[in-house]
């Protein structure tokens, strides 16, 4: 009899802990909007005299990390002897819809800046082949952080009278948590994106 | 805290009784029959000079010995755990028992040579090996042992024992490696439970607390009849406080202070044992700041971690109960130059002579790094309805709750942020004596449920799971007269339930079912008085884990794709575009064979130990390079998981010599050749050869101290001439090297070169303090670990001197 009491004792604490246990679940993680993976980048350089006079240029990875190569859709061709303003738009297409990625970069722009490189001389202003290879080289700013450091979400370019055919202009994105200083460059922190177009000026 | 007890009452006249509890290193075979050996040796109290020819009786059975000219006896093929034993010595037979806190198979009792009253006198006793596994190869590490460092990963600790080694990312993420096999091949039993946590990578170390933990058992053979599919390589079996019955009141503090990292640690345990119930608490709380290696900070190293255990147990007539719960909550740094997304930022990283990111000293925890919670509730009946059966019932549950923070836009959300529910339920019958058979039955049911927790702004890298497993094992023993036999087999049944999102946030499913059986057979030869031959054969199989199939994308600077996440569509071409469901991919589960043997050889003043193994995998898992594809970062190399059988073969071996009464030596080498056999080339990530030598100064009594022993440790570790070619990233990004489906597999650096380190420990006894000294790398080396994902980014850590105090109070 008593054989009988423990063996129900112990059934039962386990008929318990078993009940409590048991329930199913097939639920799915929750859709997430994904800020961290670039799938369209596009270029827009707005004539600071016109501003129905774009010139856009994008490039494309369309399936985020898969192992679909990145492609270069468009050159960069530009008017001769204008002002352009540079923006950007970045979306992660991955999403529906996209998930604008810019806003996330103005919003932590004291961690982010844009660096440039492009053919020598290839604008009147700035002059040079960009700050890639040296941070301090001339790049038209026209944003700061908090700390009155430069970001890039928008740049200022002049181009000359003189025509350019096949150059290239590479924009890079670097993110730069606590690393971004006044004269932090191109390879501190880490490259969100690198991206280089053909640059045409004519 | 002693694992195990020795208790004298009072006495008769002429004898003393000793009461002594026997408990087996797993907590759930408390009562094999027959299993136990007990040693110990007496002492005189004032003297402390041995009491030879003392008669050591077990009460109620004709079991008896002598001590010998050193005072030492053995009593072996104990059937129960529980004996009182009668110690009848001439002159000393009505005299007091001191209360003793002694470690070692041979500890001594202590004998006065008056009686006034009894006191209790607690000694170990020697460990016979766990049922089913005694034909294996195996070590046991012990509370003291435990006690040096606690602010040890559970890998670290492990690591010094022969054949085991770890594999990291940085100081905080180790995980244990067995012959060459880690991660998922290595289970991690938990209080008698496979210790349920995101087990896949190597960025997620197991979150123990080695504090809370009474002793630790390393099984090295395919040891999974008795703990559970997945041990292809081995098992670890970590208990806890073993709530001992009729212990009087007792507290343990302790404190430590570690130079690296300027650590600070402090460990509280408090417990008593009554006739018929027992129980203990354990806090424990370490903190350390950013370690240093020897030219440089390692920023953010930083570790916090708060553990607390408590246990109660108590027994009714033939029934005994164990309650226990367990809460471990860790935040832990990692190096904050390890992290590179883009191939830019990798290439600058694994060239630059210093680490990419050093600041100064912090306690500071950013991101990278990992905050973990891990909850472990136990309950544990067993009903002792006959002398020799028993039936035990075990439940466990656990939570486990993992948030990673990364480097990366919107950084103050977790990129990972998983929970994870484990439900265990056991049960397990040792039968009477059949033919001379010893053995036990048992069924299991093991249930984890894996879910995403919303908010994290990446798509889940691992999907949210069911998994449910049933499962049924026999194992029996023979002991003939000088040769034991062991044989089990086990069956499970697992069933997996899939949930996961495409990188598009598309919902994928998946249900997955696998049968498969385990078994193992060996025997234990005593050769001759002097010599033991274990074999043991093993098989094992493990599902791929989580990671292994469904993982996609970059993780860390490495971009990889599952199992599921790929395939070749008719023109051949690698695809990425969806995920598999299992059986259209062929991906089957790994399956292990483990053959290993042990001789031991024993002559008076040495003792030598040789472990030969091997072990082969069918459909081994491992990730191989498929391409360098552009992304809108840069190039980027891409690996995949693919499946090949792979080969491990092995050697260990151990030499011990006396070379005095105090001083001691033993000398050990660890060698393992592996190979995937399908492509003809090398495996990443093997431990290479090591060898390590340790001296050690015992000494009883030295002035005011007692139990005194001072180790130096020179070790020297091998360059690992078996790793794979190195392809260095900047080559694959500009393209001189390209890489195929069918490249052979490369490292982005070179191995390390071999290192030498010189470790040396003292520890000692005053009264009830205990005092210790650890100092690793005490030469300051420079040098890079080949298992340590950081060797591409840093140095290992500099010289650390670690202090420890610890303060037992006894009620008295």
């Amino acid at each position: 009899m008593r054989k009988i009491n423990n063996l129900a004792l112990i059934a039962a604490l386990g008929g318990v802990l078993f009940v409590t246990s048991c329930k199913k679940d097939e639920v799915a993680p929750e859709e997430e909007n994904v800020v961290e993976i670039f799938t369209d980048v596009k270029l827009v350089f707005t004539n600071t005299a016109d501003a129905s006079d774009k010139v856009e240029a994008r490039a494309q990875d369309p399936d985020g990390t898969g192992v679909e190569e990145l492609t270069i859709l468009d050159d960069i061709t530009l008017d001769t002897s204008k002002t352009y303003t540079l923006t950007y738009e970045i979306f992660n297409n991955l999403n529906t819809p996209g998930e604008n990625i810019g806003a996330e970069i103005l919003e932590e722009d004291n961690e982010h800046q844009f660096f440039f490189t492009f053919s020598n001389n290839a604008f009147a202003n700035p002059v040079g082949n960009g700050n890639i290879d040296n941070a301090a080289d001339p790049i038209n700013y026209n944003d700061t952080d908090e700390n009155n450091h430069p970001v890039g979400l928008s740049t200022q370019w002049t181009t000359p009278s003189t025509q350019l055919t096949g150059g290239t202009f590479t924009v890079r994105l670097q993110h730069q948590p606590d690393v971004k200083t006044g004269t932090s460059g191109s390879s501190d922190g880490d490259t969100d994106f690198d991206l280089t177009f053909v640059l045409n000026i004519q | 805290m002693m694992s195990k007890y020795l208790y004298l009452s009072r006495m008769a006249t002429k004898s003393i009784f000793i009461f002594f509890l026997v408990l087996s290193t797993v907590s759930f075979s408390q009562s094999d029959s027959c299993q136990y050996q007990f040693s110990g040796k007496l002492l005189d109290i004032d003297t402390k000079d041995p009491i030879p020819f003392a008669t050591v009786k077990i009460q109620g059975s004709e079991k008896a010995t002598q001590t010998d000219g050193k005072g030492q006896f053995i009593l072996e093929n104990l059937c129960e755990e529980e004996h009182t034993l009668i110690i009848s010595c001439f002159g000393y037979c009505d005299s007091i028992c001191e209360a003793n806190h002694q470690h070692g198979s041979a500890p001594p009792i202590y004998l006065h040579k008056k009686v006034e009253q009894l006191d209790k006198v607690i000694i170990e006793a020697e460990e016979i090996k766990e049922r089913g596994t005694e034909s294996i190869a195996q070590t046991d590490i012990d509370k003291i042992e435990i006690k040096k460092d606690r602010t040890k990963s559970l890998a670290s600790l492990i690591s010094d024992q022969q054949g085991v080694t770890l594999i990291s990312m940085g100081s905080n993420v180790q995980l244990p490696v067995i012959h060459g096999l880690y991660g998922n091949r290595i289970l991690i039993l938990n209080n008698g439970f496979k210790h349920g946590f995101q087990n896949w990578g190597r960025e997620h170390a197991p979150e123990i607390d080695i504090s809370s933990a009474d002793n630790i058992t390393v099984v090295k053979g395919a040891a999974g009849v008795r703990f559970g599919a997945e041990a292809l390589g081995g098992a670890i079996i970590v208990n806890a406080n073993p709530l001992h019955f009729r212990e009087s009141l007792y507290a343990d503090v302790g404190a430590g202070f570690q130079t690296n990292g300027q650590g600070i640690n402090t460990n509280i345990e408090v417990g008593a044992g009554l006739d018929k119930w027992s129980y203990f608490i354990n806090g424990n709380f370490t903190k350390i700041g950013d370690r240093f290696a020897p030219d440089y900070s390692l920023t953010n190293t930083g570790k916090e971690e708060r553990a607390f255990s408590a246990g109660t147990r108590f027994k009714h007539k033939k029934i005994d109960v164990k309650l226990y719960y367990s809460y471990v909550d860790q935040n832990l740094g990692m190096l904050r130059s390890s992290i590179a997304h883009s191939g830019n930022a990798f290439v600058l990283a694994i060239n630059g002579e210093q680490p990419t990111f050093i600041k100064p000293f912090s306690y500071e925890i950013n991101a990278p790094n990992q905050l973990t919670t891990h909850h472990l509730g136990k309950v544990e009946a067993n009903w002792h309805y006959k002398k020799d059966s028993k039936l035990t019932f075990r439940s466990g549950f656990q939570l486990n709750k993992r948030q990673e923070y990364d480097i990366r836009i919107e950084s103050e959300k977790p990129v990972i942020d998983l929970n994870l529910i484990t439900t265990d339920y056991q049960l397990e019958w040792k039968h009477p004596d059949w033919f001379k058979l010893d053995g036990i039955i048992g069924i299991q049911y093991f249930n984890q449920n894996n879910d995403n927790n919303p908010g994290t702004g990446a798509t889940p890298f691992i999907p949210n799971y069911n998994t449910n497993r049933g499962s049924f094992y026999v194992l029996e023993s023979k002991k003939l007269e000088r040769t034991s036999l062991e044989a089990g087999i086990r069956i499970d049944y697992e069933l997996n339930n899939v949930r996961g999102r495409e990188p598009n946030q598309e919902i994928f499913r998946d249900e997955y079912a696998f049968t498969n059986v385990t078994s193992s057979a060996g025997l234990v030869r005593h050769l001759t008085e002097n010599s033991t031959f274990r074999f043991n054969i093993g098989t094992a199989w493990r599902t791929p884990n989580m990671a292994e199939l469904y993982s996609f994308g970059q993780h860390g600077f490495k971009t990889s794709f599952g199992l599921l996440r790929y395939y070749q569509n008719e023109e051949g071409i690698f695809k990425t575009d969806r995920v598999l469901e299992l059986v259209e991919s062929g991906a089957k589960p790994e399956n292990g064979y483990k053959l290993i043997n042990e001789l031991e050889v024993r002559t008076k003043k040495t003792k030598h130990v040789f472990t030969p193994y091997m072990n082969y995998i069918r459909n081994f898992i491992f990730d191989r390079p498929l391409a360098v594809i552009g992304t809108v970062r840069g190039p980027m190399p891409v690996f995949i998981f693919d499946q090949t059988d792979a080969i491990f073969i092995g050697a260990d071996y151990s030499f011990v010599s006396d070379f005095s009464e105090d001083i001691n030596g033993v000398f050990r080498i660890s060698y393992l050749w592996s190979k995937n056999i399908k492509d003809n080339e090398v495996l990443i990530n093997q431990p290479p050869i090591s060898l390590n030598y340790r001296l050690n100064w015992n000494k009883e009594k030295l002035w005011i101290f007692e139990n005194s022993r001072l180790s130096i440790t020179p070790s020297y570790t091998f360059h690992q001439f078996q790793a794979p070619r190195t392809v260095p990233p900047e080559d694959l990004i500009s393209g001189i090297e390209s890489v195929t489906p069918n490249s052979e597999i490369f490292d982005f650096k070179d191995a390390p070169e071999g290192y030498f380190l010189l470790n040396l420990s003292l520890h000692t006894n005053y009264r009830n303090l205990k005092l210790g000294i650890n100092a690793t790398n005490l030469l300051n080396t420079d040098y890079r670990d080949y298992l340590n994902e950081m060797r591409y980014f840093a140095d290992e850590p500099g010289t650390n001197v670690m202090f420890t105090l610890n303060y037992s109070f006894k009620k008295r």
